[in-house]
Parts: C-alpha cells; structure tokens; sequence
C-alpha cells in the first residue's frame, strides 16, 4: 500500500528535517502539500507530516489558496527544521515570517518589467502615429 | 403623478401600510410581494434581552410544544431505512425515565436559533509594504488550520496585490471556513432559493416556511445581515398570513414571537390568541412585549399572573372540563389583556370583539362545567 500524502508520522530523531512544497496535483495543474520530511529525502518518498497546502492557480475569485497548520509548524520549526525558500516566502506573505529577500527582489523585477513594457508600448504607439502622419 | 398613482393602487389587489416601529411604512402588494426587510442593526443589541432567562421562558412556553408534531417524521434523508417503532411494556419509573429523555430530546430540537446584532466589517490592516507591490497580481489567503479552533477564531488573513496585509471580511472567512472544514448541508454558493426574490416568494406564497428558516439556519451564520433579512422577510410574511399555527412546536416560534416584539407589531398575533381562545398564551405575549420594552401600565400585575401561569400545564386544545383554579386564572387574564387592549393595542376593535366572543364561549364553559359537577353530586 501507498504511503498516505498527509504523512507517515515515522522519523528519525537526529536527522534533519526540512518543511518544503510537495507536488501533489497533475499535468498542468500544480497543487502543493507543505509537508516537513527529511531533509535527505527525495520529494516524491513518504514524508513525516502535512502542515498545509498552497494552491498557486488563482481561484474564481482570484485568490490563491495556502492553508497553514500554524502549531505543528511551530512545533517542528522548534524541532530545528530547515525552511525551504518557496514555504519561506509563502510564510513572510503571510506574515508568520519576516519578509523573504525574493519577494522583494520578485516584486521590483515585476514593477521594473511592467515599467518597461508601458514604455516600449507608449513607444509603439508613438511610431505608429509619425508613421500615419 | 397622482393618476399614476390610483393606478399602482388600482393595479395591486390590495395595499396594507403597516406601521413599523421606526415609523418607517412598508408596503405590501399581493400581486408581488416587497416585503422590506429588517435587520437587528439599531444601537440597541436584541442578544441580552433574547438570552435573558425569563424572555427564553416566555419565547418556549410561546411556542406551544406539542410532542406529536415535534417527533414527527420528516424526511428520511441521511437514513437509508426509516425505523420501525418499538413496543414495551414499562414500570412507571422507566416510563418517567423514558418520558424524561423524550423531554431533553425536545428541548435539543426546540433549541431556539439566537438572535444577535449584525456583525460589523473586519477593517484591521496588519502590515502595509510598499516594497512589495507588484510581487503578484492576485490575493493571497492564508489559513490556520490548526487542530481544535473553532471557525469564529481562527486566524484568516489576506495579502493584497499592493503589499498590505489584513483580517480577511466575514464573507472570506466563512468561504475558507466552508473550504477547509465543510459544515454539513452549507453550500459553498449562496443557495438560487435565497439569491432570487421570485423563488423565495413563491416558496412563501406555498407556505413553505419551515423549510426556509431550517435552510436559513444551516447556510448563514446568525449574525449575517442576509440571514437576518430572510428571516425577517420569512417572519413577516407569516405574520400578515396569521399562519403562526405553522411555526408552532418548531424551534422558529420563538425567534418570530422575539422578532415581532421587538418591532413592535404584535396585534395580529394577539388577535390569533384571543380569537383561538388562548388567553394564557396572551398574557405571556404582553409580559413578553414587557420584557422587551417594558412599556406597559400594568407591568408588575402581568408578572405576577406569568408566575401563575407558567406551572400550569401546556393547553394544546380547548379544555372540555374547568376547575375553580382554572376559572379563577383565567378571568384574572381575561381582566389583564382588557387593559393591555384599552392602554397599548393598535387594532383595540376587533382585539375586543373577539375578548368578547372569548368572554361569551367561556361562561357557556364555566356554567358547564358547573352543572356536571353537580349533576356528579361534589359541588
């Protein structure tokens, strides 16, 4: 029988752990388990538990979904759990973090390429006009 | 205009004005109905009146209980075969064992659906970050799902496009609650029944009132203002109707005595008491609107007369035969609900015909009921 997704609850007690995004979801349709396993671990073995999901396709509403057990992820961050980066800066969102360094690197990357494109398109534009005069 | 008007008028069957209590005037046209709802939104909080002991006393001996219809079978939903009743033969210990249990039974499916204010809007920013605008151009919301917090407690909040992070709105909240740990029968949509005026009205128009406030019930939380304004619609539609007798023996009778009480309009209802010869349950309804407004001249009399009432045991019909115990309270509540209709009513004319067709039909009782006595010779 398969390991459940949610967890096996078996560990070792020295090893360390890491609390990372797990695939789960399908072909073009990415769903992630935040889970704590260890950190030697392939991501497609068993984990130790399930601490949350994030879904990063944007709901009807708009919104990205991320569920967080925030006690159990207190609870092996206590237990010296290393954080990967992705679940880090999904914690800062959240404001259970401080702020992970790439998301501010993200968001003024997205602020400079969005800058750009309004430039190049008010360039077009302004081509197009001398092109008809 | 005024063409216009007689012919709006001319046009709808019939127009009540009704008067509410903040004197504002609804209308109600048979042809479609528009009733306006209200809400408990005002300065003053229904919730400490409606949970006072005395006010749930009034509101459950209200709601008449009658066992036959509150252990009746409704639907087999959730059941694959319906249960065949059981026979036995009991000592009378186990039958007041047993007759016991049904009552704590009764009192978990009469249990009242409460009546609070409607909740006021999350507005509690948490952070603001300018430096992350442009991060991504959806919200993110975060969820705790940590083990054993109850849905009114749990930690939702909401990272917004422009960098801010805040409370998540009760809408939120109850869509992620829904998401994360379903309650059984919520929909996660709004039900079309409640969203559609014309389908809401014609499940009224068939009298279908129970099934509105059950659903009602399980689809929004109690302090919800559509919640509130269903049930209000609901509530008034049943009073214009005097299809009270529906509501009785169900958990809703009290929420709807509690509703047009506190808005003040109880004069259909009491008119329904008084013409079905319920007196008692009258004078409960007066220490009711006592209770609420505390607006009576004979207050202190009518609570006196409850304490003698609420003993006495539940009249679900007529009685065919009357002790002097039963004579001598009555006329004392035949003489409070006079003043209550000379000091407070608004419908005084016919609230006294029919005190006074009681009046008749009851001395025909008492004199009776006199005459048997005698006739079996211990007068």
């Amino acid at each position: 029988m398969l390991p459940p997704a949610s967890g096996t609850g078996k560990f070792y007690a020295k090893a360390a752990k890491s609390i990372r995004l797990i695939r789960q979801g399908c072909t073009n349709r990415p769903f992630f388990h935040i889970s704590v396993t260890h950190r030697k671990r392939l991501n497609s073995q068993p984990v130790i538990e399930q601490l949350g999901s994030y879904d990063p396709m944007p709901n009807v509403h708009n919104e990205k979904l991320v569920a967080l057990n925030l006690e159990r992820i207190k609870y092996w961050l206590g237990k010296g759990a290393h954080v990967s980066p992705p679940v880090a800066e999904l914690f800062g969102l959240a404001g259970f973090f401080p702020i992970h360094p790439r998301s501010y690197m993200n968001a003024w990357r997205n602020r400079k390429t969005t800058q750009e494109n309004i430039a190049k398109q008010m360039e077009e534009e302004k081509a197009k006009e001398t092109a008809n005069l | 205009m005024t063409i216009f008007f007689r012919n709006l008028v001319q046009n709808n069957v019939k127009i009540i004005l009704t008067r509410n209590s903040d004197s504002q005037l609804f209308t109600v046209s048979y042809r479609n109905l528009s009733i306006l709802p209200s809400v408990y939104d005002g300065k003053e909080d229904p919730a400490p009146k409606f949970f006072s002991s005395n006010v749930q006393v009034l509101l459950r001996r209200l709601t008449r209980p009658d066992f036959a219809k509150v252990f009746r079978k409704r639907t087999n939903s959730g059941r694959d075969v319906l249960k065949t009743p059981s026979y036995k033969f009991l000592t009378d210990e186990e039958l007041e064992a047993e007759i016991a249990k049904a009552n704590k039974r009764a009192d978990r499916l009469l249990q009242m659906p409460p009546i609070v204010k409607i909740h006021q809007p999350i507005n509690e920013i948490l952070s603001e970050d300018p430096a992350l605008i442009g991060y991504d151009n959806v919200k993110y919301l975060f969820t705790d799902i940590t083990f054993g917090v109850a849905n009114a407690h749990r930690i939702i909040v909401e990272r917004d496009p422009d960098g801010i992070l805040r409370s998540s709105d009760h809408d939120i909240r109850k869509r992620l609650n829904q998401t994360y740990f379903p309650i059984k029968g919520r929909k996660l949509r709004e039900p079309i029944m409640f969203t559609d005026k014309d389908r809401l009205n014609s499940l009224l128009e068939s009298e279908k009132y129970e099934f509105v406030l059950d659903r009602a019930c399980i689809q929004y939380e109690p302090d919800e203002p559509s919640y509130q304004k269903i049930t209000s619609i609901t509530y008034q539609h049943i009073d214009m109707n005097k299809n009270y007798d529906m509501l009785r023996s169900t958990r809703h009778f009290g929420p709807m005595a509690f509703y047009i009480t506190w808005h003040q309009s109880i004069d259909n209802l009491m008119l329904e008491l008084l013409q079905t010869s319920a007196v008692r349950e009258a004078v409960l309804l007066t220490a009711l609107r006592h209770e609420i407004h505390g607006d009576l001249a004979n207050g202190e009399q009518v609570q006196a007369l409850v304490h003698q009432i609420l003993p006495t045991p539940i009249q679900l019909s007529k009685p065919d035969r009357l002790t002097e115990e039963d004579i001598e309270l009555d006329n004392k509540c035949v003489e409070c609900i006079e003043k209550y209709i000379v000091g407070n009513s608004a419908m005084k004319s016919q609230q006294e015909l029919a005190l006074q067709g009681f009046r008749e039909y009851y001395q025909q009782m008492i004199e009776l009921s006199r005459g048997l006595k005698k006739a079996h010779g211990n007068a």
